[in-house]
């Protein structure tokens, strides 16, 4: 490392990146001038709409079938001085009869807003019966309703005291004959702790996103497009410094950006605070309390922006355009950002575990410093795990950087759905920015219309779901003129290949068993949420359920991943990063924190199906073999359960968890096998 | 001088159903351009001059084969050191838009290995040979396109190379400014210095060149000085040389 090197190139790409308007609004204008201007805003605005709705005139007609004993009582409390801090409003309560608003008449005074309310009166088998009648659709007209329903509720405890007061009884001891009341021993710090804990993480994620995201992109892809690269790579300088030198201003940046961001954030929640505490009384809260707190999070979002700096440039080091990068980063910002939801989940702890996934720990270890929970041995493991996984990205980024057909290629890889469709040349695979786009796209039909569809319509609704993501991608492969046959790898295969993967299947079938059995123990709230799902979704045919639960998925959803993007990815970079990164996404993609490294798994090993038998038939049928063996064990308990019970445990003992590991093991290691071996007999499909 | 030995770069085209070409983009090209010497490299788009150039520059890897560059009979081992004696030019070598001319010089005379007083002292002489002082302090990505032929060269000149290499650094230029350019490359060879650079204007080549390198598919098919050439091929002019060489050799398939 020249120290040198690195600060005269840092200075200049701060220079350049601080020269872009694009970054300096996101930086700056963003978190110092818009978040205050909204938030303070929208608070104005609700102070002034709760003002005005206080200071008015609510015109209500009561009837008087009742004699009038509630016209009465409204209109005394309607002339009753408002106490110091009470609301100022005025209720001019009227003769419904009188004024010549009563029956047949009240629904267009009220249509008209020329009453806010109508109180009808009548016998209902011997008590009295008040209904009141309002518009929800008039801010004045509901608020009417609920000041009406408030002097009903004093009307009738009125009415009850003098009853019983009557009778001779004392009133109190009839209505209120036990005493109770909920004392909070939470700390007012900790109880705003355990709130701003669960909000932070998720700002912070997205805050340091976006502050990340322009420089990452503007110093890699953005360099790129507009020629500088090559001209850098004149010069007598190493790659490492080269790299550190753009990691450390992509990280500077995203730092400065989130730390702006949480100042004007605290800044207003602070000013929140200030005038909350003027209107009404509040706990004192000692904010100095929140400084350790507020410490470790500054070393959190630096280890933090370390880490989301150096895995945003490795995405978007690969695009040769701004376009280009944003498809590549839209994904990875998704993950990130669903992921940062996890401080909205309680009761999940921050184990060792979680410590070392990316993004959940750095949310929860937040929020364990936020309600004063600090446990400084796991601070460290999650720190450094940032620290390790930064590291690791900043290598990967190197070995970019030192790959020519990155560094120089053509520029034909961007997004292509957007292009006249003439323009483009028939044939090939998509690219990889096109598959991505698609990717985000079904993600986003499967988050919103999936949902909605399966809550629904149940199996029928789980199957046209799985047709959305069948669709979406062969529109864009037809639209983009792509070869089907090629980017769908329909292409014959061996017998064995079929035989092999089959067997595979299974193994891996058992081997998952035993690693969800272990991802359950370490969150073990998901359990019954997975159940529960799983089992209203199957409904009671068998027959239904194989068809819309394992052959469907094994056909369309290996058509979206094993097809288009394993293949768009393959076309461009190294076999093994397209398995890896078509692994990952068909892992996210199950959303489910529980099911992701079993589907990450499965995902990658019918990615090298594919890839060692370049077809994806006999992906589909190992596909189809894993999800029909969950199928039908969840059909018959009885039969299987008799003589395998293992399968039906939801935690194994260790012995029972090596044996199933092991049969896994054994069955995958003979479909493997058994794939590889070399014959000339081809199955054509 | 710079000498290039039987130089190969390799290709990996992906091809239709998982099958990858290899393509040889610079097919075993030897060269050699001496100190005060200047050799033009010709050939039609595709040929591969770009990517001879970019391995004589070290910025490629050859797949097989050296380059090699010697200052005053020194041998330069080292890539990184062998940068430092090179000034590359390409249309692939942009300047970075939202700095000044003299920002960026400063730079670079920092990642060349200057003091601040060398690189102060440098921006001046090449402000002077290259009459920037108009818009050496106005951002690069307002100048036309001359002024940023002139930077761009400017970038070349900041640690005073012993080689030039220039990928058809006249491309799109006016008469007035490709002119310059070239009179540019004249007064370093008068210096000593080294000058290979490639072009499509066989007028230019002819005037300039101590001798002409062709390449057709990666290879070389013809060398020599201009007058040789075309004595040898018995034609007038140095166009009609290149056209009969082209058409002898077939044009390069598309595939």
């Amino acid at each position: 490392m020249n120290t040198k090197i690195i600060r005269t190139l840092l200075n200049k790409e701060m220079l350049d990146v601080f020269r872009d308007k694009k970054t300096v609004i996101m930086m700056l204008v963003v978190p110092v001038l818009l978040y205050p201007i909204v938030f303070i805003g929208a608070l104005q605005v609700m102070a002034f709409i709760n003002s005005s709705m206080k200071d008015q005139e609510y015109r209500i007609a009561v009837e008087t079938d009742d004699k009038g004993a509630f016209l009465d009582w409204m209109m005394q409390s309607g002339e009753q001085d408002p106490e110091e801090g009470e609301a100022t409003y005025r209720i001019t309560a009227v003769d419904a009869a009188a004024a010549g608003i009563g029956e047949g008449v009240w629904e267009t005074a009220l249509e008209a807003e020329e009453i806010d309310a109508y109180v009808s009166v009548y016998d209902s088998g011997g008590r009295m019966q008040y209904d009141v009648y309002y518009l929800s659709s008039v801010t004045n007209s509901s608020y009417a309703a609920d000041l009406v329903m408030d002097i009903l509720d004093e009307f009738r405890e009125d009415l009850t005291r003098q009853r019983i007061a009557e009778e001779g009884l004392e009133a109190e001891e009839i209505l209120e004959p036990i005493l109770y009341e909920r004392k909070n021993t939470a700390s007012s710090e900790q109880s705003l702790g355990s709130i701003i804990g669960s909000v932070l993480p998720l700002m912070l994620v997205i805050s340091l996103l976006m502050g990340t995201m322009y420089p990452a992109i503007d110093t890699t892809a953005g360099e790129r497009e507009r020629g500088t690269l090559e001209t850098l790579l004149t010069l007598p300088i190493m790659n490492r410094d080269l790299i550190m030198a753009k990691f450390l201003t992509v990280a500077v940046i995203g730092m400065v950006s989130a730390l702006l961001n949480i100042l004007s954030m605290g800044g207003i929640a602070v000013y929140m605070y200030k005038i909350m505490d003027l209107q009404t009384q509040m706990e004192d809260i000692d904010l100095m309390r929140f400084i350790p707190a507020i410490l470790v999070c500054i070393l959190a979002v630096f280890a933090f922006s370390l880490f989301v700096s150096a895995v945003t440039m490795c995405a978007t080091s690969f695009a040769k355009s701004y376009k280009e990068a944003n498809n590549y980063i839209t994904p990875l910002m998704l993950v990130m950002m669903f992921t940062g939801y996890i401080g909205f989940i309680p009761n999940l702890e921050l184990t060792q575990g979680i410590a070392m996934i990316p993004v959940a720990n750095i949310c929860l270890l937040i929020r364990n410093m936020m309600v004063f929970r600090i446990d400084y041995a796991m601070t460290a493991v999650v720190l450094l795990s940032n620290v390790a996984y930064a590291v690791l990205a900043i290598l990967f980024l190197s070995r970019i950087y030192d790959s020519e057909s990155v560094l120089f290629s053509d520029g034909k890889g961007g997004l292509q759905l957007f292009e006249r469709r003439e323009n483009l040349t028939k044939g090939g695979v998509p690219t990889v920015s096109d598959a991505m786009f698609v990717m985000a796209v079904t993600l986003l039909l499967l988050m919103y219309a999936g949902s909605i569809l399966q809550l629904r319509y149940g199996l029928a609704g789980l199957f046209m779901t799985q047709m959305l993501l069948l669709a979406a991608p062969l529109c864009l492969v037809i639209y983009t003129r792509r070869d089907i046959r090629e980017t769908y790898g329909f292409a014959g295969a061996k017998l064995q290949a079929y035989l092999g993967s089959a067997i595979l299947g299974v193994g891996l079938f058992l081997v998952n068993l035993v690693i969800a059995a272990g991802m359950l123990r370490l969150f073990p709230n998901s359990a019954e949420n997975i159940e529960t799902a799983f089992s209203t979704v199957m409904g009671d045919n068998m027959a239904a359920a194989l068809f819309v639960i394992a052959l469907t998925p094994a056909v369309c959803e290996e058509m979206l991943f094993r097809g288009v993007v394993f293949h768009a990815i393959k076309a461009r970079h190294h076999a093994a990063a397209a398995c890896t990164v078509t692994a990952v996404l068909f892992g996210c993609f199950h959303m489910s924190l529980v099911k992701l490294i079993p589907t990450g798994l499965l995902g990658l090993v019918l990615c090298l199906v594919v890839w060692q038998t370049g077809s994806i038939y006999p992906a589909m049928l190992m596909h189809f073999m894993n999800n029909a063996l969950s199928v039908v064990i969840s059909f018959c308990p009885e039969q299987i359960g008799k003589v395998f019970p293992v399968l039906y445990k939801s935690s194994f003992s260790p012995a029972e968890g090596l044996m199933l590991m092991g049969a896994g093991a054994v069955f995958a290691g003979i479909g493997a096998a058994i794939l590889r071996r070399r014959s000339d007999t081809r199955l054509v499909l | 001088m710079i000498t290039a030995d039987h130089l190969i770069k390799t290709f990996i085209r992906n091809e239709k159903r998982n099958k990858k070409r290899e393509i040889n983009a610079v097919d075993g090209v030897s060269l050699r351009v001496d100190a005060g010497e200047i050799v033009g490299i010709l050939g039609p788009n595709g040929a591969g001059k770009t990517t001879l150039l970019r391995m004589m520059s070290k910025l490629m890897r050859p797949t097989s084969g050296t380059v090699s560059i010697q200052i005053k009979q020194m041998q330069v081992s080292d890539d990184i050191e062998a940068k430092r004696h090179i000034g590359y030019l390409s249309n692939n070598t942009k300047l970075y838009g939202r700095l000044s001319a003299r920002e960026l010089l400063q730079m670079l005379g920092v990642l060349y290995g200057l003091s601040e007083q060398e690189t102060a002292k440098r921006i001046e002489v090449i402000s002077e040979i290259l009459s920037m002082d108009s818009f050496l302090d106005n951002r690069i990505e307002k100048l036309s396109t001359g002024q940023t032929q002139r930077a761009s060269i400017a970038r070349c000149l900041v640690h005073d190379p012993e080689v030039y290499i220039f990928d058809e650094p006249t491309l799109g230029l006016d008469i007035i400014s490709s002119a310059s350019i070239i009179d540019f490359m004249k007064r370093e060879r008068e210096r000593g210095k080294t000058v290979l650079y490639s072009t499509h204007y066989m007028e230019e080549a002819e005037y300039l060149c101590d001798r002409i390198v062709m390449i057709h598919q990666g290879r070389i098919i013809r060398e020599g000085t201009p007058a040789g050439l075309k004595e040898q091929m018995g034609k007038e002019s140095l166009r009609d040389v290149f056209a009969e060489l082209i058409n002898m050799e077939g044009m390069p398939d598309e595939h």
